[in-house]
């Protein structure tokens, strides 16, 4: 089922991309001012703001004070124009204490002059927010297996009741043509109908075996699936989205920004856990990123959590830190032992394949099942990533010589052995 | 021919007493409860269908409403500030000492959680001990103090300062004394400090006193050889050891290293070779030692003399008075012997363990005889780990009492409870006027002190030290100080007014003496954990002593001692001196030879407790000369001298903490001051009173019913036909498989046991316990059987007359009637493990597959899958299976250790801990199998031979243990399998398991 709705999403995906390509050629310039707002986040926030200075000088209108080309030259290497001897790059140096600024020799001409639009449009509308980042709400429809079931269980059983109605009435009909002829029972019948007794029908419904049969039948039907499931999903905490301290939206951060998964979970690729950023590594970004553009200048009140967690005053970090209570959402048992690095260093998985589409979640929730069954469909469709990778060779020689030309998944390397997460 | 020598584990199996065989005959060993259910009682119960239908009701109510809970909120609280080094899940290693020996302690998110040898270690050890291992616990215990206090009262540092200063200055002006009494101190930083100290108060000096002496060598020494120093013994260049009363390989000196020397002449490599030294053991008590010994004679403590002057006899043709009479065995023996030490001139070692100056210098001149000085005994690159002076102590007394001391520091020492003479300890601590503790807790000195300045656990402190001459080791800090504690060295600093770090003056310390003129640096030494520079070459030395007087002070000593019954004081190889007396690791540790756990005893012979009446539980008084009295249980121990017993000092603190607290009697006060030095060979009367008392020993808890587990040879066969005695000849039996062959076709994981290098320590179990999160169940569920140990190591008696292996059942029968004093028995040492065999009987009959195999042959248990029906123990040939009755780590009825979340802090978080009802056993280290092949993975590079060891063989220095893949031809496994020593246990029932063990081979006397 989730193969089916991953495929339904790579279609739309690329319906969109084509679409947005169209859409490209009708509005360049927007696209311009759009692609440069996402670089200008990507590159320059750590050290620019618009209207005030930071690291860097407030950009506002500076294609008003230089040339686009000399604008190009100096963000591409700006100490090669000092080396070179540029009046206007010495003076600019010097004038700013010297503070070297990151070289981007990788943006290309085009990157560069969006992201000098965008600066245009931004200087120009200073007020509005220009890009309010809109959460998505495009929570992903997890139609599971049993959903599904059930849902068909439930639907036989309308079907049939629908027959047994629709046979009741043909057997009612056929039993008053035959009882036409005894007019006694027929003025009975009428006398009741006139009544429009419906305690007289039920009672009378209640008497058809059939129907009652069916009834039970399909009560029993609808409580055992009902409770099956109930029991199955005991402990299982799908779709748990508890309220966090933060409002932290990874739709922004990876989704808008595209900040790399590892660059805050670091641990994912080295430790069993993925861990949550430290507060610093927040503040790598957030001692500049205030959001303040929102906030009618004032800090982010949800970034300024992190300065008063913190205790940061604008230069340093006080003595009065308080640690972020994060609300964990994944929470294995603890006789169950997850490694991240194992599958997402060693097998290469990516972190959307247990955590979902994390990139347009504002708020996260737990999107696998996380059960045992779950784990263990995983490893057995998965096959092993094992190229280049020297710790295999002598154990998939070995495999390969039983298993003859099979794939090589990981319960065939023993993924399904109870030691290899209990212990 | 296959030895079928018969093996028993205690006197209750030799004798099948009733209670032993109806034991060995049940399920399990305790009866289940069904009888009381099938009986009158249970069958006449009336249980109404109502009754029944509204527990049901009830219960699937409860069920469900207890599975409705919403999801728990758990928090995920990460680092402010993460420090760069830590990755959250990913451990780290540090590199440390503890007594000198060289350790890495592995942190997780900053906490300490076990304790590993140095791999890289050259030389004091490769593995560690038991009590190094526990040690991680103590930084754990709950008993520590939380800060300093003045007078029983919380203080803080700045008035702990300010007061101490104060009484220095004053003691200063006036011209009294002031004296830090200390154990012996071996890190060249501390006695820097403690120089810096004197220097500014003149009047101050280092007192140093060990519970446990070794005075006597070092006076010995001076007097034979002028130099006051304990020498550096090689037991590997040894071909002939003889050992008077030393428990070398155990409590006495340097064991740990004792024991990496003596395996590697009697381990599978040295075999190969051809090789194996002799070991001929005189001693009183059944130690360690002696149950590794080729051969082994018991004597009392008073006949020790008489042994040492013989064998001086023999060795050089003198003749001196007072030799061996009446010890037939004896006699014979040091005659064999003393042959045996002259063809191996050079190449043996006599060692003797009495504290007594006149006895040691009988020793030194046998050896000097023999030119063992400058190749076995090493006299140039001396030990430094004892150093303690008793009649330094007796003068501190003697002064403090006299009222001429006016401040003290008791360091790491506690004679209030470890001197002999307690009532003149605190006689005199009363006339001091400011009394300074370092001690962790408010042991039994630190009660009777004014100011407690709690130091450091050595896991959070900086330091360093040198327990030999030329090998420096550091101590670093893995954790930041739990409590409101400083280290006593600062202490010191702050005290003589010096504003410096501890940290920077260790670290300006060793740049300015120890790394002074060599290429390395403080950050180096950090990272590898030791400086070692090289031995000098050792010098012969001439015996210079008075041997004459030696002999004549020697009988005398003897002759006191031969009176009443005589007692001979041992540190028990777990808890030694007691200072680690609230370490339940410790406690629970059974003893190598005795197997108790949990108390000390009297150690008694079977026949001398028959003619005093006594027997298994019975309870003793014992009387000391000086009036001291105690009530223990009685041990009979095969083995033990007549007219002997032997007691445990270490036992009997009043206040270590909740675990360590009135297990056992103290024995220090039996001890006595004899010359100048302190004796642990005494007298004692012993009385019978009317009470019983059971041990909780672990010795016959899993009876092998006379199979034949235990294979051994002597070294004489072994040379002819190195398979001897292993049952590996020609063809094996045919043997006809239900299952089919297990395949393992990627990593198979196995060990090989050596039984000729493993002596029995149990630094192994420890290391188990720590590493898996094995609970301490305390003394009455291990009198239940139910110690939880995933290895244990048994130990085997059989009856070695003189020379002649006993090999028929009515023979033993004979023997044991004929032999009742049972002085002569052998001892075998067998670790014992889950066997992860490949056709596992606990694996068939598991109703819920709870216990399964893995494709690199391991036999996994899942514990979430595990109700408990205990079948699989009922059916494990090897009885290694352990099931776990409490949930021992929230559970107030075993408030050992872990029922706080504090110590909960050493759990290992990589195993589970195990919720009772589920049944539990080696895994092999499964987590570290796992986590090697991680790291393989994430380096993608192939797995390494040493990339996975367990923790048990990463912690035996005798190379006993050897563990890895049997896929890997050229893997150290591989080879060690390869041996033709290799048997199976019980290989005959073809469980086909992966643990091959190795014979033993004794060097046994060819007369």
């Amino acid at each position: 089922m989730r193969n089916i709705s991953l495929l339904f999403r790579s279609v739309v995906k690329s319906l969109i991309l084509v679409s947005v390509l169209s859409m490209a050629a009708v509005s360049a310039r927007a696209q311009d001012v759009k692609e440069g707002a996402s670089l200008f986040k990507q590159k320059c926030t750590s050290c620019h703001a618009i209207d005030k200075d930071l690291v860097g000088p407030a950009l506002k209108d500076i294609s008003k004070r230089h040339e686009e080309e000399w604008l190009i030259k100096w963000i591409r290497n700006s100490q090669a124009l000092v080396a070179a001897g540029d009046e206007q790059a010495v003076a600019l140096f010097e004038g700013h204490n010297r503070v070297v600024m990151t070289p981007f020799p990788d943006l290309s001409d085009d990157n560069i002059k969006n992201i000098l639009a965008y600066i245009d449009d931004a200087s120009s509308a200073p007020a509005a927010g220009s890009n309010q980042a809109e959460g998505g709400n495009a929570a992903a429809q997890s139609d599971d297996v049993s959903n599904f079931m059930l849902f068909g269980l439930i639907a036989v059983i309308v079907i049939a009741f629908i027959v047994i109605v629709v046979l009741n009435r043909v057997i009612r009909t056929l039993e008053r043509i035959i009882l036409n002829k005894k007019v006694l029972i027929e003025e009975e019948e009428e006398e009741e109908e006139k009544g429009k007794d419906y305690l007289g029908t039920i009672k009378r419904l209640a008497k058809n075996k059939k129907l009652v049969f069916f009834f039970v039948l399909g009560l029993v039907v609808f409580l055992g699936s009902a409770g099956w499931k109930t029991l199955w999903n005991v402990g299982v905490h799908q779709g748990y989205k508890p309220v966090q301290p933060i409002k932290f939206s990874h739709q922004l951060h990876a989704g808008v920004n595209q900040i790399e998964c590892q660059y805050c979970h670091s641990g994912a690729f080295k430790s069993k856990n993925a861990s949550i950023p430290s507060a610093n590594v927040c503040m790598n970004c957030h001692k500049y990123v205030t959001a303040s553009e929102k906030y009618n200048g004032e800090t982010s009140p949800e970034i300024q959590k992190i300065y008063n967690a913190l205790d940061w005053d604008g230069q340093q970090y006080g003595p009065n830190q308080r640690p972020i209570q994060w609300v964990r959402i994944h929470n294995l048992p603890d006789f169950a032992y997850f490694n991240h690095s194992q599958h997402v260093s060693v097998a290469g998985i990516e972190c959307q394949r247990c955590h979902g589409p994390i990139e347009t979640m504002e708020e996260v929730y737990q999107y696998s099942p996380l059960t045992m069954k779950w784990c263990v469909n995983c490893h057995r469709e998965t096959e092993v990533n094992h190229k280049d990778n020297a710790y295999y060779d002598q154990l998939i020689a070995a495999h390969e010589k039983l298993k003859e030309g099979d794939k090589i998944t990981a319960a065939s390397l023993g993924g399904l052995e109870c030691g290899k997460c209990h212990y | 021919m296959d030895s079928n020598k018969k093996y028993w584990k205690g006197l209750e199996e030799l004798e099948q007493t009733p209670a032993f065989v109806k034991d060995s005959k049940g399920e399990f060993a305790e009866p289940l409860p069904i009888e009381n259910v099938l009986t009158e009682a249970g069958l006449s119960t009336k249980t109404p269908r109502r009754d029944f239908l509204k527990a049901l009701g009830f219960g699937v109510g409860a069920v469900s409403l207890a599975a409705c809970q919403s999801t728990p909120v758990h928090k995920s609280i990460p680092y402010l500030i993460k420090p760069e080094e830590i990755t959250p899940g990913v451990p780290n290693y540090y590199a440390s000492s503890y007594n000198g020996q060289s350790i890495l302690v592995k942190t997780r998110e900053g906490r300490p959680i076990l304790i590993e040898p140095n791999p890289k270690s050259i030389g004091v050890n490769r593995g560690t001990d038991a009590a190094t291992q526990a040690s991680v616990l103590d930084l754990y215990d709950m008993s520590k103090l939380k800060g300093p206090k003045i007078k029983g009262k919380e203080a803080d540092w700045e008035t702990v300062d300010a007061q101490v200063k104060a009484a220095l200055s004053a003691a200063n002006s006036a011209g009294k004394q002031i004296r830090i009494v200390s154990s012996s101190v071996n890190s060249p930083s501390t006695l820097s400090v403690i120089a810096g100290f004197v220097a500014k108060y003149p009047t101050a000096k280092l007192v140093e006193v060990d519970a446990v002496s070794y005075a006597g060598i070092i006076k010995a020494n001076e007097a034979s050889f002028g130099k006051a120093a304990i020498p550096h013994y090689r037991f590997d260049k040894a071909d002939v050891i003889v050992s008077v009363g030393a428990d070398f390989l155990g409590t006495w000196l340097a064991g740990e290293e004792h024991t990496q020397q003596y395996a590697d002449n009697r381990g599978y490599k040295s075999l190969e070779n051809k090789r194996m030294s002799r070991h001929i053991q005189f001693e009183s008590g059944l130690s360690m030692t002696g149950a590794n010994a080729d051969a082994r004679v018991a004597v009392k403590p008073s006949e020790e003399a008489a042994v040492l002057i013989s064998l001086y006899n023999a060795v050089t043709g003198a003749s001196l008075s007072g030799g061996l009479t009446g010890n037939e065995k004896a006699q014979k023996v040091v005659g064999l012997v003393s042959k045996e030490l002259l063809n191996a001139k050079g190449r043996s070692v006599v060692v003797a363990g009495s504290n007594d100056v006149a006895l040691q210098t009988l020793t030194n001149a046998i050896n000097a005889a023999l030119n063992n000085y400058g190749s076995t005994i090493d006299l140039d690159n001396v030990s430094y780990q004892y150093k303690g002076n008793d009649s330094d102590f007796t003068t501190f007394l003697n002064e403090a009492a006299a009222g001429q001391v006016d401040v003290a520091f008791f360091l790491n020492v506690n004679p209030a409870y470890d001197y002999f003479d307690r009532e003149k300890v605190k006689g005199a601590l009363t006339k001091i006027k400011l009394k300074v503790s370092f001690a962790d807790r408010e042991d039994e000195t630190a009660e009777l002190a004014d100011v407690l300045a709690p130091n450091h656990n050595f896991l959070e402190s900086w330091g360093d030290s040198s327990i030999r001459e030329g090998y420096y080791t550091v101590v670093q800090p893995t954790i930041n100080p739990v409590f409101n504690t400083r280290q006593a060295e600062q202490s010191l600093l702050v005290w003589s007014d010096s504003e410096v770090a501890y940290h920077d003056f260790v670290k300006e310390n060793w740049e300015k003496t120890i790394l002074a003129g060599t290429n390395r640096t403080w950050t180096d030494v950090l990272q590898t954990g030791f400086e070692y520079k090289g031995d000098k070459p050792a010098q012969a030395y001439a015996f210079a002593g008075d041997i004459n007087a030696a002999a004549a002070a020697a009988v005398n000593g003897a002759k006191a001692l031969a009176k009443d019954v005589e007692v001979q004081l041992y540190q028990s190889v777990a808890l030694r001196d007691g200072k680690q007396g609230n370490n339940a690791y410790l406690h629970e540790l059974p003893d190598p030879v005795s197997k108790v756990t949990w108390d000390n005893y009297v150690a008694i012979a079977p026949k001398f407790a028959e003619s005093l009446g006594l027997g298994e539980n019975s309870v003793v008084k014992v009387t000391a000369e000086n009036g001291y009295e105690v009530e223990l249980p009685v041990l009979l121990q095969p083995g033990q001298a007549q007219g002997t017993i032997s007691i445990a000092v270490g036992y009997g603190r009043t206040k270590a903490g909740k675990a360590g607290n009135e297990v056992g009697q103290n024995a220090y006060p039996f001890a006595k001051l004899v010359n100048g030095t302190l004796q642990f060979n005494t007298t004692a009367k012993v009385e019978k009173v009317s009470k019983t008392y059971e041990l909780a020993q672990t010795q016959t808890h899993h009876t092998i019913e006379g199979r034949n587990v235990i294979r051994e040879t002597t070294f004489k066969d072994y040379v002819k036909d190195p398979a001897h005695g292993s049952g590996n000849h020609g063809q094996k039996h045919r043997t006809y498989d239900l299952w089919d062959k297990f395949e393992a076709p990627g990593h198979k994981w196995v060990m090989a046991i050596d039984l000729n290098a493993c002596t029995g320590c149990g630094a192994c179990v420890v290391a188990c316990n720590v590493e898996n999160n094995v609970p301490v169940v305390g003394r009455d569920e291990v009198r239940r059987r139910r110690e939880m140990h995933w290895l244990r190591i048994d130990r085997y008696y059989s009856f070695e007359h003189d020379g002649e292996q006993v090999t028929e059942e009515k023979e033993i029968d004979r023997l044991s009637r004929e032999d009742a004093n049972m002085d002569n028995v052998s001892v075998v040492f067998q670790p014992m493990l889950c066997q992860h065999c490949d056709h596992a009987p606990c694996e068939t009959v598991c109703p819920v597959l709870a216990t399964v195999h893995s494709s690199e042959g391991l036999n996994h248990m899942a514990y979430n899958r595990c109700f408990g029906t205990r079948y699989c123990a009922n059916n494990c040939p090897y009885k290694v299976r352990r099931f776990n009755w409490f949930n021992y780590w929230n559970d107030s009825r075993f408030d050992n250790y872990l029922n706080n979340e504090f110590t909960q802090l050493v759990l290992n978080p990589d195993v589970t801990s195990r919720s009772r009802g589920v049944m539990e056993k080696c895994s092999m280290c499964v987590q570290r199998i796992q986590g090697g092949k991680l790291k393989a993975k994430l380096e993608k590079r192939k797995l390494r031979d040493g990339d996975v060891n367990t923790a048990c063989a990463a912690a035996c220095s005798a190379n006993a243990i050897i563990f890895g893949d049997i896929n890997d031809p050229n893997s150290e496994v591989s080879k060690a399998l390869r041996n033709e020593r290799v048997y199976y246990v019980l290989e005959e029932i073809n469980v086909q398991p992966n643990i091959g063990y190795m014979t033993k081979v004794r060097n046994t006397f060819e007369a």
